[in-house]
């Protein structure tokens, strides 16, 4: 995903490029526009005397977002950038702000999604036909700027609110997420009410499966091409084997669910410092977590073959006495471990080995 | 042992070995079936023999209805009292397997005059099952190694949790059959493939058939076999007996599903059954060519075997680039990917991501249903790979595939679980039989044998058969406690505990369903949220609105608009339903929190998701902060909505809680707002013992005024 995430800016950044020298210079068009709205607007008597700083001012915003957004299609902000250039007044521009919490540390998976739909919507309207100066789109991290989630009292995250260019949001401005999701789709034709501007989704085509596939079959391949002589490997069972535990292994620890879910390597109190490797409940899990699962699987299986192997191999009596017992320790100890693991996210479970 | 030592023997071991062998594996066996129909006994013990949830319920009232009116009145059965008034067709969609055993259980029951209830039937179906699947797991272990494997494996598919959580006595659904046919069928395909016989391919076709038409989960056995043959066919194991096997399930077995209507001609045209097909192809190029070379000298045979090959591929490639092109097939989708990347069908599906049943697994829920199971597989995976056998393969197959998916969806644990009890059986039994040999039983044998072993052998063997004999308890004690606190409460009788420790029945469902069914008009329509849907039909024999197979989403809309719209507005919406009660579950009064003012969220939701609802926005069921409160704060909007009304209704002037005002809500903790109202266009019918049930009347239009 990142990586073809990254072909398609590449590319997108050489067709504006390209767009650039094409068409003069963007600078000059927004000034231009801007003159008409200003006087339409901004025409009062004190600013009659003094009509070019706030002329200016206004520019200078303009021609600054505009950088911005040709860096990037949303631009980040923080408690004074946005202070500055969404809530102050001279203003001629929609912008569409995302309140987002994005650290991993937020634990939010919802944000990640909702900010890759966003970043499709603003890609899409950055590199439409039709992009112009009337709309920006930013976004403001929790963590880079708390205060303005308080100055909009907002407690939660993600939201998308649209400040239009003259006045201040109203009750439509802020896009209803629990009712309609936040699909780029969605997103696109909210800001089509607001602002009427008709921004068309264009989502980058999906090649990384397919490149992960071609990769898989062309290893492959080139594997069996390698050892076109010796094809042997291919039914060697012990490695099928090891394939098939390390599956199994995979599974029971619950490693699909957090390919799924996402969730954070391990939790850390902000308060004490002290890292949890466990979650909780029963409900969820952290990758430590399953890491640690995984091992005293591996560790419980692996004492139960060595009892088996030493009990039907035919070596030095001793050593095979010494292995039996080692094995049966492993098997007892760990087991033991993993119930008390259980037992500590399934509150109420009654039974617990050796250890409590 | 002479004669006359075992004169003087009690009477199990006068036998001979043989005898004494089969009286053991006898003995075991039952015990394993009781234990497995007994452990699924709590909630008939606890409450009494009802059917559980709601998916049960539509099954049993099909079932009724199949008993009652025969077999083609049930198969041509248009259902009027469902989606009023649009109907539903339930004959040809559903799986009939397990309505048609429960009514040929009965009618056999019947002709050997014994008057056994269809609704007991019903109730104790899947417990039955459960203990026939104990025997067929036996039976397919013993095929897989050897007979105490068997017998171990028996035993703990009787108490698994994984799958007690979809068998226990009341819940009557499909997978409780299922998991018996899949294993019969998995069994007799092992007979196949061992004996090479047409009989036992034929059998498994049959089993194959009855698979089919008791579960959607078929999908995953047609798909497994074919894999099995494909594995044999890799490995250089495809024999004659294996064609003969595979042709005749495959083509009696697709025959055989095509004849349930559900299913109809998808065996032939869905992408799900190609693979089978496929497989059967490959089956007669690879005997095809084998037959070419018993027949042709090596060179020849090589010349031909090269430009055949050369033309195929030639061709395959051809016809394929052609319909790719022409959009025909298109291999490259989204199905494709979702089977190599799950998390595919989270990101791109909703309604995957949105249900419960759907979600992954995580590893404590692992633990909890399958408990040891979980590294004793990995032993069993072990043994199976120390000496491959055609059997093994398939069971090894059938283990990989399953955990995979049980990993990506929770509910496929219990396709998961069979497999875990045959691999953790033939673990267990490995390890305690190595051992057992071991174990020195009679003192004289002892001296003799001491010189060639380690001197402490039998205290090893001991400790080790002793911490097996733990796992094993716990094993059951886990199973034990699982079923009983977590899969074995019906949820339509309720229980709690008093302030003084005792048990207290909440039976208001069926006392509510039951007045509907006795003092209603027999043709009333009666409105509900559709998750009461199936139980209202099954029991009160009222005709509804909506149900739980939620196929319209529009007339669904329908109904979240009318209790989420005013008095008014929602009078107009049920004179044009044409409906006569309304039926609401109210938890404030007991602290029942999956009450409808909980779902009311959704209703709004659903309700305002089509085009006639689009005036109900579900900010105005918000508090200006965003909150969703019933208490003075809420928003007007929701304190006079039907949904609201009909929940408070002379709910204020009522004590809950010591120390708390009237009217205080026990499930969302808050004196309620909207206290003192009457209603214009309702009136109260009947409310029951706790409250948890309210049925309303609709007030017919009002005379003519003058």
């Amino acid at each position: 995903m990142a990586d073809c995430r990254k072909i398609f800016s590449t590319f997108a950044c050489l067709s504006v490029v390209f767009f650039l020298l094409v068409v003069d210079s963007p600078a000059l068009g927004v000034k231009k526009k801007e003159e008409d709205d200003e006087e339409f607007e901004w025409v009062t008597n004190e600013q009659r005397n003094f009509p070019y700083p706030s002329q200016n001012a206004l520019g200078d915003k303009v021609q600054q977002l505009m950088e911005w957004s040709s860096k990037r299609p949303v631009i980040r902000m923080n408690g004074d950038k946005f202070r500055q250039y969404v809530r102050a007044a001279p203003r001629n521009y929609s912008v569409i702000l995302m309140l987002t919490a994005l650290q991993p540390q937020r634990q939010c998976t919802v944000c990640r999604q909702a900010n890759d739909e966003f970043q499709i919507v603003a890609n899409s309207w950055r590199y439409s036909p039709s992009f112009s100066n009337k709309l920006f789109f930013a976004s403001v991290d929790y963590d880079e700027g708390a205060d303005v989630f308080s100055t909009l009292k907002l407690n939660s995250a993600p939201s998308f609110m649209h400040f239009p260019g003259k006045g201040k949001p109203k009750k439509g401005d802020t896009f209803d997420i629990q009712r309609t999701g936040f699909a780029a789709e969605s997103i696109a034709k909210w800001i089509n009410e607001r602002t009427d501007v008709h921004i068309r989704v264009f989502r980058p085509p999906n090649y990384s499966g397919s490149i992960a596939l071609g990769l898989l079959f062309t290893l492959i391949g080139g594997l069996l091409y390698l050892r076109r002589n010796n094809l042997e490997f291919l039914y060697n069972k012990t490695s099928w084997g090891i394939g098939a535990l390390c599956i199994v292994f995979a599974m029971t620890s619950g490693q699909m669910w957090n390919h799924i879910r996402g969730p954070p390597y391990a939790h850390k109190n902000p308060q004490t410092g002290q890292v949890h490797y466990i979650h909780g409940s029963s409900q969820a899990q952290f990758i430590a977590e399953t890491h640690i699962v995984i091992l005293l699987h591996a560790a419980v299986t692996f004492g139960m073959v060595l009892l088996h192997e030493t009990a039907v191999s035919k070596g030095d009596v001793g050593k095979r006495r010494i292995v039996t017992l080692v094995g049966l320790g492993i098997v007892a100890f760990f087991f033991s471990l993993l119930l008390s693991i259980f037992k500590s996210k399934y509150h109420g479970y009654p039974y617990s080995f050796l250890i409590k | 042992m002479s004669t006359a030592v075992r004169g003087k023997l009690p009477w199990p071991l006068k036998m001979s070995y043989d005898k004494q062998d089969t009286l053991l594996k006898l003995f075991v066996l039952s015990i394993a079936a009781v234990l497995s129909f007994s452990t699924r006994l709590f909630s008939v013990l606890r409450f009494e023999s009802v059917i559980h949830e709601f998916d049960p319920y539509f099954n049993y009232r099909t079932t009724r209805f199949l008993t009652e009116e025969g077999f083609y009145s049930f198969h041509n059965w248009f259902d009027d009292r469902a989606w009023y008034p649009l109907g539903r067709i339930i004959g040809g969609t559903i799986y009939p397997g397990l309505m048609v055993t429960s009514a040929t259980l009965y009618h056999v029951l019947h002709f050997f005059n014994i008057t056994i209830d269809i609704r007991n039937v019903c109730v104790f179906l899947a417990p039955l099952f459960s203990s026939l699947t104990t025997l067929v797991t036996y039976h397919l272990t013993k095929e897989l190694k050897d007979v105490s494997s068997g017998l171990v494996a028996a035993a703990m598919i009787a108490a698994v949790p994984g799958y007690i959580s979809r068998s226990v006595a009341g819940s009557y659904d499909n997978e409780g059959i299922a998991i018996f046919c899949m294993l019969l069928t998995y069994l007799l395909w092992i007979k196949a493939v061992k004996t090479g016989s047409l009989f036992w391919g034929a059998m498994c076709a049959l089993a194959y058939f009855y698979m089919v038409s008791s579960w959607g989960g078929y999908v995953f056995l047609i798909n497994l076999i074919p894999l099995h043959v494909l594995a044999l066919m890799a490995t250089g194991r495809f024999s004659h007996r294996i064609y003969v096997a595979y042709s005749a399930v495959y083509s009696l077995g697709t025959l055989l599903s095509m004849q349930i209507s559900f299913v109809g001609f998808q065996p032939v045209q869905s992408s799900e059954h190609m693979a089978a097909l496929g497989v059967f192809g490959l089956c007669q190029i690879h005997s095809f060519i084998d037959y070419l070379r018993a027949k042709l000298s090596k060179e020849y045979f090589e010349i031909l075997f090269r430009t055949m090959a050369l033309f195929v591929g030639t061709a395959v490639t051809g016809v394929g680039a052609v319909l790719m092109a022409s959009g025909k097939i298109a291999p490259w989708t989204g199905r494709f990917y979702s089977l190599l990347d799950p998390s595919y069908a989270k990101n791109n599906i909703p309604i995957i991501a949105s249900v419960s049943e759907h979600q992954p697994t995580t590893w404590s829920s692992f633990y909890f249903d399958l408990q040891m199971l979980v590294f004793m597989f990995p032993v069993g995976l072990y043994y199976c790979f120390c000496r491959l056998t055609d059997a093994n393969i398939f069971i090894v197959i059938y283990g990989i595939t399953s955990i995979y998916f049980a990993g990506v969806m929770v509910r496929l644990m219990l396709v998961l679980a069979p497999v875990m009890c045959i691999l953790s059986g033939i673990g267990v039994s490995g390890i305690l039989s190595t051992y057992m040999k071991n174990l020195d039983i009679s003192k004289v044998q002892k001296k003799t044998k001491k010189t060639e072993n380690y001197p402490i052998k039998n205290e090893v063997a001991s400790v080790v058969i002793m911490m097996m004999s733990l796992f094993l308890i716990t094993y059951t004690f886990h199973c034990t406690w699982v079923t009983s606190e977590a899969y074995s409460s019906p949820s339509i009788v309720l229980s709690a505990r008093g302030g003084d420790g005792s048990r207290i029945i909440f039976d208001d469902f069926r006392e509510a369903y039951y007045w509907l069914r006795h003092n209603t008009p027999e043709d009333a329509k009666v409105m509900s949220w559709w998750d009461y849907g199936y139980q209202i039909t099954a029991m009160a024999n009222r005709t509804i609105l909506v149900d739980n197979n939620t196929w319209n989403n529009t007339h669904i809309s329908r109904v979240g608009q009318a209790m989420a719209s005013s008095e008014e507005h929602a009078y107009e919406i049920m004179r044009e339903l044409d409906v006569n009660y309304v039926l609401v579950i109210f938890g404030g009064l007991t602290g029942y929190s999956s009450d409808d003012i909980n779902k009311f969220l959704w209703m709004v939701r659903i309700g305002g998701s089509t085009e006639k609802g689009e005036h109900i926005k579900e900010h105005d069921y918000y508090t200006p902060a965003g909150e969703f409160r019933v208490d003075r704060e809420g928003s007007p909007t929701l304190l006079n909505c039907l949904m609201y009304k009909m929940c408070y209704y002379r709910f204020g002037s009522v004590y809950t809680e010591g120390g708390k005002p009237t009217g205080y809500d026990r499930v969302r903790n808050a004196e309620i707002g909207n206290k003192d109202f009457e209603l214009d266009v309702l009136e109260e019918a009947y409310t029951t013992e706790h409250w948890l049930v309210r049925i309303y009347k609709v007030k017919d239009l009002e005379n003519r005024g003058i």
